[in-house]
């Protein structure tokens, strides 16, 4: 089920919200949302549920062990090894194991042995890699005493799968609810509505107007990326820029609206990235709950800036390179993770040198660099990174795959909005009726659009 | 890195007021303000469809055609395609074919090829540009620019004359009327033979010869798009056994309301027997014009192997409730024996696509014998060497 359907908007949405509301304890909400969390998950393929509920399962035993044996290491230990384990077998059998079984036949193929090894027929469950990672926050967390593990199984099953985040993020730690899930008994209906309907139709418009407009553009030039001539793939590289970001961030927005509506404050994940001036900051911005998870949860323990100059780069390579992996099972998302490794450690060689550059050159300088990487982050494979490539940066004759004259109004509208204005965050909700015209109207053209063209699937889905 | 940037800019404080526990009456201006809100709602609502199809389709902001079947007229030569009409995707050419512009003259060094049909051959389900003759197009551009040696041939053009619900008599009729000014050189007909199963067997649509009687009302430029598109979502939001339950429930209220025996249990001969003659009587018509005629036999989803989907299998019945759904089958599998035989009899190049599409890895149908773009894609590769042969640089491409 995609939030920008009409069966989200018109009949599951309004009916968990009623009945949510309609229950007086928080238990009973507890209930409710991992019921519906289920429904909503479930509506892709229910035998997925069974996955997630095995794991929901085994983290929050993991949690009860750590209630039980507090002075116990050698037990705590096992309860954060054996459930990090599971989870991330699962993810790893789910998610990689073709990539790993494609890669050793391209070795084995090139060592020239004729062991043929089989496709495995796995359907990657959606959302795993999210549900996965708050799993294994609330493990480490527990191990760390950074948060007491709930004894109550609806409260964690809630948790883990609230459906504003469950598919595709933000990564919300268990820390970063734990308060509002506490307190969800006490909450009024009324509280923070007008602040989830602003965030979830802002959202809609950066999805449904800007996201899949400019996908309408850029995705037949991809489909015929070979002819593309060097000012067409820069417009197809620049589309898709924006349209990822606007994808994924009106994600993020109408996932945080809906923890609003049901009493949840959801952490922010997109920080206007595109107006970053160096690497660090672009990953103080772009996929927040993401960045920080790695940093936390992978960076420092690796030893983060601790140990000198080369273990420093060494650690950002690493988390870097697993971060790209986390996006996608595939050669050219590793890619992508070193590119930004790179960048991230020439920025702590020489970022003097940068820092003393203009505001705005380094703005439009980081922007081109992002841009750049977004070419493995989009290329199926490395013959379409390199053609696009190439195509950008050597002169190449072709076509340029796009109305520009339509395409080109579309684009400066995205680019004035993720570079110079102002976040969802950012952004005045106010209940005026000024404000009220403006969300209707939105609503109604995304409701317009949506009608016309069925429901697109969220760029980030398929991580 | 910061997470909840802004997060503490929506406490409590912030949003003191919103709450509703002591609502005040409405007021008459309140009252007001709510009926300018539904009216802002309706108006941009309308507003998006109209720009949306502009931005997507070039569709004009102001049109009267409203639906698909204005894309269609019915004038002295019978029932055919608007001239440059345009409906969301679907966008006619000033010769009434669905496609980018042509000539009525054919460009010299070009081979003119006119696909006729009924919806399948017009396009309903694949992207636009996606449908068979236009996939057929690019094909044989291909097969020119790679394989062909020195044919003189610098151009294949595909003109997709199709409409949907087109019978095999009125395509005759259109063929005779009015494509025979298109000099076409090959017409390539995919036909629909359980439209045979229809009521009565299909005739020739009746010429109109009234001057002005295809005009549209110029007030129907008023008519809300935003109809057309919420009929649709609705249909994607009900649940299939839903649909099933709706589309059966209006059969047999169909149904009861005809004689006893009215329904067709087996294939009936008599409507085999018509379908035969009249796509014999079609062959004869496009020879007769000097064109090769080319023609491919019909397929369908339930073709490929596994058990029948009973949904789809409603759906289709639907359309023909005169007819049980194995009855259709039936006809549709008799059909392609007859249309393979008229080929042979007539020493006509004929394209069995039912294999073909049968046995695809990928998923060829969007319903019951719609395409999707990868069905189209595989109907255009297999139509594109029949293509060639049929008009006449087979050999030079190295096809025998």
């Amino acid at each position: 089920m995609l939030f920008n359907s009409f069966i989200f908007l018109f009949a599951f949405l309004p009916v968990c919200y009623l009945v949510f509301w309609s229950l007086r304890t928080a238990s009973s909400r507890y209930v409710w949302l991992t019921l519906s969390g289920y429904v909503f998950y479930g509506y892709w393929n229910p035998w997925f549920c069974l996955l997630m509920a095995f794991s929901t399962l085994v983290s929050f035993l993991a949690g009860l062990g750590f209630l039980r044996w507090t002075l116990d290491e050698r037990k705590r230990r096992l309860c954060l090894v054996i459930p990090i384990v599971i989870d991330l077998t699962l993810l790893g059998f789910f998610k990689y194991a073709n990539f790993a079984v494609d890669s050793a036949r391209h070795v084995v193929h090139f060592l020239g042995s004729d062991i043929t090894l089989p496709h495995l027929n796995i359907i990657l469950p959606v959302g795993i890699s999210f549900y996965t990672f708050h799993t294994i926050t609330y493990i480490v967390d527990s191990y760390r005493r950074v948060i007491r593990p709930t004894r109550n199984l609806f409260e964690f099953s809630a948790y883990v799968s609230l459906f504003s985040q469950l598919v595709a993020g933000p990564i919300v730690r268990f820390r970063q609810i734990e308060a509002d899930l506490e307190s969800l008994g006490q909450r009024e209906r009324t509280r923070w509505l007008h602040v989830g309907v602003a965030f979830f139709i802002t959202g809609l418009v950066e999805k449904v107007l800007v996201a899949d407009t400019l996908a309408a553009f850029v995705n037949p030039a991809f489909a015929h990326y070979q002819s593309l001539s060097t000012a067409g793939a820069w417009l197809a590289m620049l589309g898709y820029t924006f349209q990822l970001y606007f994808d994924f961030s009106g994600y993020s927005s109408m996932a945080v609206g809906l923890g609003y509506l049901f009493g949840l404050r959801l952490p922010q994940n997109f920080n206007s990235p595109y107006k970053a001036l160096d690497p660090s900051d672009f990953w103080k911005r772009w996929h927040i709950s993401l960045s920080s998870v790695l940093r936390d949860y992978l960076y420092i323990p690796l030893g983060g800036n601790r140990n000198g100059e080369w273990q420093l780069y060494r650690n950002l390579m690493i988390t870097m390179l697993l971060g790209g992996l986390w996006h996608g099972a595939g050669w050219t998302f590793v890619v992508w993770g070193a590119y930004h490794g790179l960048l991230l450690s020439l920025h702590r060689k020489v970022g003097a040198s940068w820092d003393r550059l203009p505001a705005p050159a380094r703005q439009v300088g980081m922007f081109l660099l992002v841009v750049i990487g977004w070419v493995f982050f989009r290329a199926t494979d490395f013959t379409m990174a390199t053609t696009l490539l190439s195509a950008m940066f050597a002169p190449t004759p072709g076509t340029l795959g796009i109305d520009v004259a339509v395409f080109l109004p579309v684009l400066l509208v995205a680019a004035w909005w993720a570079m110079l204005g102002p976040n969802v965050f950012e952004m005045a909700h106010g209940l005026e009726w000024r404000s009220r015209v403006v969300r209707t109207a939105q609503f109604a053209a995304c409701l317009a659009v949506i009608a016309g063209s069925r429901a697109s699937p969220f760029l980030y889905f398929q991580f | 890195m910061s997470t909840n940037v802004a997060l503490e800019s929506f406490e409590e404080d912030d949003v003191a007021g919103a709450g509703g526990e002591d609502r005040p009456r409405p007021t008459p201006r309140a009252s007001l303000r709510w009926i300018g809100l539904a009216v802002v709602f309706i108006v941009v609502l309308e507003l998006t469809c109209r720009i949306e199809d502009w931005f997507r389709f070039r569709t004009p902001l102001f049109t009267p055609i409203t639906s698909q079947s204005d894309l269609m007229v019915r004038d002295r030569e019978g029932i055919h395609g608007r001239p440059n009409a345009r409906f969301q995707k679907w966008v006619m050419n000033g010769l009434g074919t669905r496609g980018p512009e042509a000539t009525l003259a054919k460009p010299p060094g070009s081979v003119r090829v006119v696909v006729v049909g009924a919806s399948e051959s017009f396009g309903l389900s694949e992207s636009p540009g996606m449908e068979f003759p236009r996939q057929l197009e690019d094909t044989l551009g291909r097969w020119l620019a790679r394989r062909c040696r020195t044919t003189g041939v610098q151009r294949f053009e595909v003109l997709n004359a199709a409409l949907p619900g087109m019978s095999l008599p009125t395509i005759e009729q259109d063929v005779r009327n009015r494509i025979r000014r298109f000099n076409a050189d090959v017409i390539l007909l995919y036909p629909t033979p359980e439209q045979y199963l229809d009521e009565e067997p299909p005739r020739a649509a009746i010429p109109d010869s009234a001057a002005d009687s295809h005009a549209l009302s110029p007030t129907r430029v008023l008519y809300p798009r935003i109809i057309a598109r919420a009929r649709n979502e609705a249909k994607t939001v009900v649940p299939d056994f839903v649909m099933t339950w709706l589309r059966r429930r209006g059969t047999s209220a169909y149904i009861s309301e005809r004689p006893t025996g009215w329904r067709f249990t087996s294939t009936p001969s008599d409507r085999l027997e018509r379908y035969d003659a009249d796509l014999r009587g079609f062959i004869a018509t496009v020879r007769s014009l000097g064109a090769t005629p080319l023609i491919a036999t019909h397929a369908n989803v339930f073709m490929r192997p596994g058990a029948p989907d009973p949904h789809l299998l409603f759906a289709w019945e639907k359309f023909y409730p005169r007819a049980t759904g194995p009855v259709i089958i039936a006809f549709d599998s008799v059909a392609r024996e007859l249309t393979l035989n008229a080929a042979r009899d007539s020493a006509i190049s004929v394209v069995d696509l039912a294999p073909r599409l049968a046995s695809a890895n990928t998923v060829p149908f969007s319903d019951f014998v719609h395409f999707t773009d990868s069905g189209a894609a595989i109907v255009a590769s297999a139509l594109a060497p029949a293509v060639l042969t049929a008009s006449g640089v087979g050999e030079s491409c190295g096809i025998r």
